[in-house]
């Protein structure tokens, strides 16, 4: 009876073609992109302006349904999925950039708006949105800003959060709100720093203005090549230590390297234990001193070999191999489990030989593919769905290898975030007072807990039951997608 | 001046906790007694927000002034929030590290008295704000919880980040106590070029060209007359001690980039009709605090305005105009790449000073831009009717108020001095 006046009510403010409440309808939007996580909303909304969220969200709020904002669903960590039901509000319509300032170097954009769009409409005046998530080809600014998204660039640039600047922001009750601002330092508080990477629990963003940056004068990419794993870690820690901190740092190790190899040719040498992306930019003057001294941090680090990009297109070729990464690892295993989780860049080496040693004890192959300049780990866990058990080792392997992050100092989450997936592990660390602190500001936003609940933060203890008697809740009904 | 004085008022009590647990107690104590608390760092920036409603704790925060962990390799530091700038930069400095931040007298100021009262600086053109490097913080709340937001780490979206919610809210949500910074590592060099334009039109048009590629400044100011002659290090760079408008603009990397940069610079100021000064690489830092303590408290009101970008020139025609008319002295100072702008006006009367800073604020609310009064001279603060130092509230300050509520639901910290 309530779904179906929700249904009504909906149709009445955005039109029955923009509310999608059939079975099959619904199913589309009953996952992100992890697969880990399903549950089926009780109604989808399109809408097509502010007006349209506002009235959507103060329709679902006054009926009691909980509301989860979408943006192209390329989520890892389960924000976006329904897990109460509710209304999903898909943002896809919202895809229009408004403005583009090349003086000033902002944009203004609606929430739907592809990442990489961005980035080209601004090319023209030399400009571009620098958060560069592995989605960016189809993740929106408004999902990279609802979970403050990282990317191989944010090493030098900063993540997501560092790059909003303003944001019409729709409270749960349908009031709209401006919050943060395009003039430096406004009195009052910083509002908008507690709204990006909050996952949709505190309102929806339905504008943005956002930073574009400067693209740099010139550009080098380099492939470093080892023959161990650690060495290579250790070779990150001491780039950084040495006072370079390139535009991006990545790193690939393990099995991983063939698998890219063989799907993207992108000149990995196959049988390397680790290879390290590096890529600076800047001023030439700058970037000819910072290749000369990434050649001997490499060198004396033990590195096989350092090739360097000589072209645009060579370029191209080796970041293929890195953005195709995940693909790529289909001819490893089926499926995958991808972890993330930060440790500070000196406690590299020890990480890695860590998850290698915890995937070895719960018999599951990893793969390393990630932002090693940060020290933001990206253990992908391998496995094969139809074997039974091997779901459950990967998720107990990942659980351990997290926790591994926290006890060298790092946390749990660099930039995919919490969501379902990792709320359980907020209090390793974070306290009940801690806690207490973040649940005053969510109820200041959404006083009667409507924005995507039980996200974020770990469930209360009754919730925490009723999660473990219903394990089905992490099992995907119908076979994980790559 | 007695210590902890403020405006004319006394503490009862003077607080200086060693531990931030301690500190915590205070404000549990506080909260449930209904003293109000003024968190007191180098107390540089105590001329913001103006006298307090109420008056009965100094908290000194400078007994929390340990570096808790630094890791020269991470490029990571934590620190206790009553730590100065200067104290931090000197550690730094012996990695060849630094925190790219330079606000007025880091040797007095304290880093939570910087963050809570959102002290920034030149280098802002190139390395943003002090929000950008802030990665955690440990922050004693008004009721007097201690909590924490953030990691250690570079990269963490764990939790939210309310730690940036303290940054300029003048610890009227909780006390910093502290606080965890990503840091840079310093540039291999530093060179700065002066440049002195007779027109106005003539230096903006130099500083539009100067932004864009392949120009990189890390810091560049715009200084009046007044402004530059003020400035005894600056001035006695200058060869034409004329009262012009001066340019200072640093750029950072390898010698290659830096000269590069330098000769298109002094092409571009030349073009414009300026008279140019390339300053030596030793003169580099010294030129460049002198220019950060320019902005420090003095006798005068210091007033801030912050435009967009796109209205940056109709903002200084009528920022001009208001002492002009009335026959004042003003210092300005304009903060490249912030749209952020410094008026610093010898007014002595509340009378004079109310309608000006009114006009001034309805000149700027057209172009969406504000006007605060960033200190506030103890002389005016003691003379009715008292001035509005934030101007008009966001529209979101019920939520702020709201926030403030369940964080200081007493109201104990820094009473009447914020806008919340």
């Amino acid at each position: 009876m309530t779904r179906e006046m929700l249904i009504t009510t909906l149709r009445h403010h955005l039109g029955s073609r923009y509310v999608l409440h059939r079975r099959e309808e619904l199913m589309l939007y009953e996952y992100d992109g992890s697969a880990m996580d399903q549950a089926l909303p009780d109604v989808v909304v399109v809408p097509g302006s502010t007006a349209e969220v506002a009235a959507a969200m103060a329709t679902a709020t006054r009926l009691g349904f909980p509301i989860i904002a979408r943006g192209a669903g390329t989520g890892l960590a389960g924000s976006t999925v329904a897990e109460r039901g509710g209304m999903v509000v898909s943002l896809a319509r919202l895809n229009q950039i408004l403005q583009i300032d090349p003086q000033a170097a902002t944009a203004v954009v609606q929430p739907g708006v592809v990442n990489t769009d961005l980035s080209r409409a601004a090319a023209p005046y030399g400009l571009h949105f620098a958060p560069d998530p592995s989605s960016q080809r189809s993740s929106t600014i408004g999902g990279n800003a609802g979970s403050n998204a990282g990317g191989p660039h944010c090493l030098k640039y900063g993540v997501t959060s560092n790059h909003v600047l303003a944001a019409t922001l729709v409270l749960a009750d349908g009031h709209v709100v401006r919050v943060g601002s395009a003039v430096s330092d406004t009195p009052g508080y910083d509002l908008l720093a507690a709204v990006v990477g909050s996952e949709g629990t505190l309102g929806i963003m339905t504008e943005l203005t956002v930073r574009l940056t400067r693209n740099a004068e010139d550009v080098r990419t380099f492939l470093a090549i080892f023959d161990d794993m650690e060495v290579a870690g250790a070779c990150v820690s001491a780039i950084i230590a040495d006072g370079i901190i390139p535009a991006a740092l990545e790193m690939i190790e393990g099995e991983g390297i063939a698998a890219i190899e063989s799907w993207a040719h992108a000149g990995y040498p196959p049988d390397a234990r680790a290879v390290l992306l590096i890529e600076i930019d800047g001023l030439r003057e700058d970037i000819a001193a910072e290749a000369r001294r990434i050649a001997l941090v490499c060198q004396a680090s033990g590195c096989r070999e350092l090739r360097t990009a000589s072209d645009a297109a060579q370029r191209e070729r080796l970041w293929a191999g890195r953005k195709g990464a995940l693909a790529a690892c289909a001819r490893i295993a089926p499926h995958y489990h991808i972890l993330d989780g930060t440790v500070p860049r000196s406690r590299l080496p020890e990480i890695l030989r860590r998850s290698a040693e915890i995937a070895a004890h719960y018999d599951l192959k990893v793969v390393n593919i990630f932002h090693a300049g940060d020290g933001n780990i990206h253990p992908l866990l391998l496995f094969d769905l139809r074997v039974p058990g091997t779901r459950e080792r990967a998720i107990a392997a990942g659980a351990e290898i997290l926790r591994s992050c926290v006890e060298v100092g790092g946390t749990i989450s660099g930039e995919h975030g919490i969501g379902i997936e990792k709320r359980e592990f907020i209090p390793w660390i974070f306290n009940v007072e801690d806690l207490s602190a973040f649940t005053d500001l969510r109820n200041v936003f959404d006083p009667t807990g409507v924005m995507n609940p039980g996200k974020l933060l770990p469930p209360p203890a009754s919730l925490s039951s009723l999660h473990a008697s219903q394990p089905s809740l992490r099992l995907p009904r119908r076979g994980a997608w790559i | 001046m007695t210590p902890f004085q403020l405006y004319n008022q006394q503490p009862s009590q003077i607080v200086a906790p060693t531990s931030a647990e301690a500190l915590a107690h205070v404000l549990r104590d506080a909260s449930s007694t209904g003293m109000a608390v003024i968190p007191w760092g180098g107390g540089t920036r105590q001329g913001l927000g103006g006298p307090p409603r109420r008056y009965d704790i100094a908290l000194d925060m400078r007994s929390l002034a340990d570096v808790i962990a630094y890791t020269p390799a991470d490029l990571v530091l934590r620190v206790g929030a009553g730590a100065t700038l200067g104290q931090v930069q000197d550690l730094l400095a012996t990695h060849n590290q630094w925190l790219p931040w330079n606000p007025p007298l880091p040797h007095q100021a304290t880093i939570g008295g910087l963050l809570a009262s959102g002290a920034t600086g030149s280098l802002r053109m190139g390395y943003g704000t002090p929000r950008d490097w802030t990665l955690a913080m440990q922050v004693a709340l008004g009721d007097g919880r201690l909590v924490k937001s953030g990691a250690p780490v570079v990269k963490n979206v764990a939790g939210y980040d309310t730690h940036k919610l303290h940054i300029g809210a003048l610890g009227t949500l909780g006390v910093i106590t502290e606080v965890t910074f990503k840091v840079a590592p310093r540039p291999a060099h530093c060179q700065t070029l002066l440049a002195a334009f007779s027109s106005p039109l003539a230096i903006l048009e130099a500083m539009n060209q100067l932004t864009q590629p392949p120009f990189q400044p890390i810091s560049m100011v715009i200084m009046n007359g007044n402004a530059s002659k003020a400035n005894p290090v600056l001035h006695s760079f200058l060869t034409d001690k004329a009262p012009h408008l001066i340019m200072a603009v640093r750029f950072a990397g390898t010698a290659g980039a830096v000269g590069r940069q330098i000769r298109m610079g002094v092409a571009v100021c030349v073009e414009e009709g300026a008279h140019t000064i390339e300053l030596s690489e030793a003169d580099d830092s010294s030129i460049w605090q002198a220019i950060a303590d320019d902005l420090r408290p003095t006798e005068h009101v210091l007033i801030r305005v912050g435009v967009p970008l796109s209205h940056l020139r109709t903002m200084l025609r009528s920022v001009d105009s208001i002492p002009h008319h009335r026959g004042w002295s003003t210092e300005h100072y304009l903060i490249g790449g912030a749209g952020l702008f410094y008026a610093r006006w010898s007014v002595s009367a509340i009378a004079d000073l109310a309608p000006a800073l009114a006009e001034l604020r309805a000149g700027l609310a057209p172009l969406g831009g504000y006007a605060v009064v960033e200190h506030l001279p103890v002389a005016l603060a003691n003379q009715q009717p008292p001035i509005d130092i934030w101007g008009p509230p966001p529209e979101t300050l019920t939520l702020m108020r709201s926030l403030r509520h369940t964080w200081d639901p007493a109201g104990i910290l820094n009473p009447g001095r914020y806008l919340v």
